[in-house]
């Protein structure tokens, strides 16, 4: 660059086209040489598994042993097979009795934290710890719980003068496999919040204060409102996660009794790898589920946008 | 109070300023009393299970359950360590976690670094795509997976592990954030003094974002540390089990061995407690990944 002829400081203007586009191209190049290590893994093992499951979905067969095609066939007989519907149904009651303990009590235990002036960390390493738990793990040290002759769960309750409980039956075992989520979860959640509660404007509480208003008030009219779109991600979010809810669903209950803990790629699983090959129907589920995934995070990203937009 | 007289109702400053710090004492009392009773449930079930870990099988069915576990009884963890793959398992999941990791960080750094420095056709489209594509799990696209990894002769090896791992799209969106945060001034000025994107990368950028680099390590670690599914499915042999995948074995065959299955618990928590312990700050932020991306 600096070693320009001096002769001729000026280009003619094709000229000067020619070397713009050759510097662009060559800019182009380098982009792509930075871009080209994980955009080649990103579409072998992620593009290419998406619409391979589209392709999946319209066959039948086993992996094993090769497949064919039969359109739609699929989806069409999808909502008629109990076990799919069943995973569907579970994997929605699950997200739902999941997810608002979850975040209600990240949120508390957010406010607690971000109020307190001594000890902070100890009680963040302590809460925070739950979620270094890899699903299984976590599925083995509930079984401790949840045993009904020497579980915790059960002892606590022996303390107290009442009856064991048969957690894992069928009557509670979702409940409980939610609950292990709540445990399992809780603690992200009120950190993500703790960062987001710290950083709220300042003034806006003194004022309130100044104007008398109780630390209900401003948590309802400050705190609430100006979490607004953090909270909304969070939903999203999480809920997202359960709808995935596997691994703990497989250690802690086996997916039973009977099909009560069954959830969507539980069976997906199942159906593949397990007992019986049906491969066309596990893509099937699966596409739904990606496509349940989708829509939730295109919500969040027109939502977060156009939020964005406003202010 | 109501019916204190006036001179009294009219309290001296101090009076005041004391009853104030009196009552946000109190106040800051009730929150730790509460914090601490909300961690002592998230973390007596550890509790719980260690116990249960140092005892044989008679002690842990016996009740009340005792509280210490005395006396000692280390079998557990013998016949996990001799007994099982346990030790093959754990360093299978060092070994795999560590190679995604160091893999990613500077994959998903360059292409941070393309995404937010250099133009380029299509990077919107790219980057849109990976933004919808984000939160799509590995478990709803086992079906194609195992069939591609088959296909490319792959099932079985730690490649099979390694590779889908690194196709999520987080950590590229993250550092792509990051060095957008970046003062734009710096790499002009690299620029003007000769230095090529290569150069930039390695010597400007790279060192900036370290702190940025090392949460994402974490982040990649520890997801990696508990990925389960894929493992499940990608590897049959039993020297390329991961921990999770062995643990859950261990569960699954053999009738119930509460012994075993509490020794395996604490122990494959061991690692991932000391990178906690020592990198804490950095993983507390894996909580502000999730904002960071907006």
């Amino acid at each position: 660059m600096t070693g320009a002829v001096p002769s001729r400081l000026r280009l003619a203007p094709f000229e000067h086209r020619r070397l713009a586009r050759k510097a662009r191209l060559r800019r182009e190049l380098t982009g792509w040489l930075f871009l080209a290590p994980y955009f080649v893994c990103f579409l072998v093992f992620l593009v290419l598994p998406v619409l391979g499951t589209v392709w999946w979905s319209t066959r039948s067969g086993s992996l094993f042993s090769g497949t064919k095609f039969i359109g739609l066939r699929n989806f069409l007989e999808l909502p008629d097979v109990v076990s799919a519907w069943s995973s569907i149904e579970n994997t929605l009651i699950f997200a739902l009795i999941s997810v608002p303990p979850i975040l209600v009590g990240a949120l508390g235990i957010a406010l607690l934290l971000a109020q307190i002036r001594h000890g902070g960390s100890i009680y963040r390493f302590l809460v925070y710890f739950p979620v270094l738990v890899p699903g299984v793990v976590a599925a083995l040290i509930w079984l401790f719980l949840t045993n009904v002759d020497f579980g915790l769960f059960n002892e606590v309750i022996h303390l107290f003068g009442g009856k064991p409980v048969i957690w894992l039956g069928a009557d509670h075992a979702l409940t409980v496999l939610a609950v292990l989520d709540v445990w399992r979860n809780v603690g992200y959640w009120a950190m993500f919040f703790v960062a987001a509660i710290i950083g709220l404007p300042h003034e806006l509480y003194q004022a309130a204060v100044l104007d008398g208003a109780s630390a209900f008030a401003r948590f309802r009219h400050l705190t609430l409102p100006l979490l607004r779109r953090i909270l909304f991600f969070a939903v999203i979010v999480s809920t997202i996660w359960g709808l995935q809810v596997f691994d703990t669903a497989l250690v802690l209950t086996n997916g039973g009794p009977g099909t009560a803990t069954t959830t969507v790629i539980y069976r997906v699983w199942l159906y593949v790898f397990a007992s019986n090959n049906k491969v066309g129907f596990a893509s099937a589920i699966s596409l739904v589920l990606i496509l349940a995934i989708l829509g939730l995070t295109l919500v969040q990203m027109r939502l977060l946008r156009s939020r964005r937009g406003q202010d | 109070m109501a019916g204190a007289t006036s001179a009294e109702a009219r309290l001296s400053g101090a009076d005041h300023a004391r009853q104030r710090r009196r009552k946000r004492r109190r106040a800051e009392f009730l929150r730790h009393l509460l914090l601490a009773v909300i961690t002592f449930i998230l973390v007596a079930p550890f509790y719980y299970v260690f116990l249960a870990s140092l005892k044989n099988s008679t002690a842990i069915f016996s009740y009340p359950p005792s509280l210490l576990p005395l006396p000692l009884y280390l079998g557990n963890y013998e016949a996990l360590l001799w007994n099982t793959g346990f030790l093959r398992w754990m360093f299978n999941t060092l070994f795999v976690a560590a190679s995604v990791t160091f893999i990613k960080v500077f994959m998903d750094s360059m292409a941070g670094y393309a995404l937010a420095k250099i133009e380029m056709t299509g990077k919107k489209v790219i980057f849109l795509a990976m933004l919808i594509l984000l939160m799509v799990p590995i478990g709803a696209l086992i079906v194609p997976l195992w069939s591609l990894v088959s296909a490319l002769g792959l099932t079985d090896t730690y490649l099979a592990l390694i590779l889908p791992p690194l196709a999520n799209p987080l950590g590229a969106i993250l550092m792509r954030q990051f060095i957008l945060g970046l003062p734009r001034d710096l790499d002009n000025a690299a620029r003007l003094d000769g230095l090529n994107d290569f150069a930039i990368y390695w010597r400007i950028v790279l060192p900036l974002i370290k702190p940025g680099l090392v949460v994402l390590a974490v982040i990649i670690f520890t997801d990696q540390f508990m990925s389960f599914i894929w493992p499940l499915i990608a590897t049959t042999s039993d020297d390329l089990q991961l921990l999770t995948v062995g643990v859950a074995a261990l569960r699954a065959h053999g009738g119930a061995n509460y012994g075993l299955w509490s020794a395996s618990a604490v122990m494959s928590l061991i690692p991932i407690s000391i990178f906690f312990f020592v990198l804490q700050r950095q993983f507390l932020a894996r909580s502000l990944a999730g904002a960071l991306k907006q």
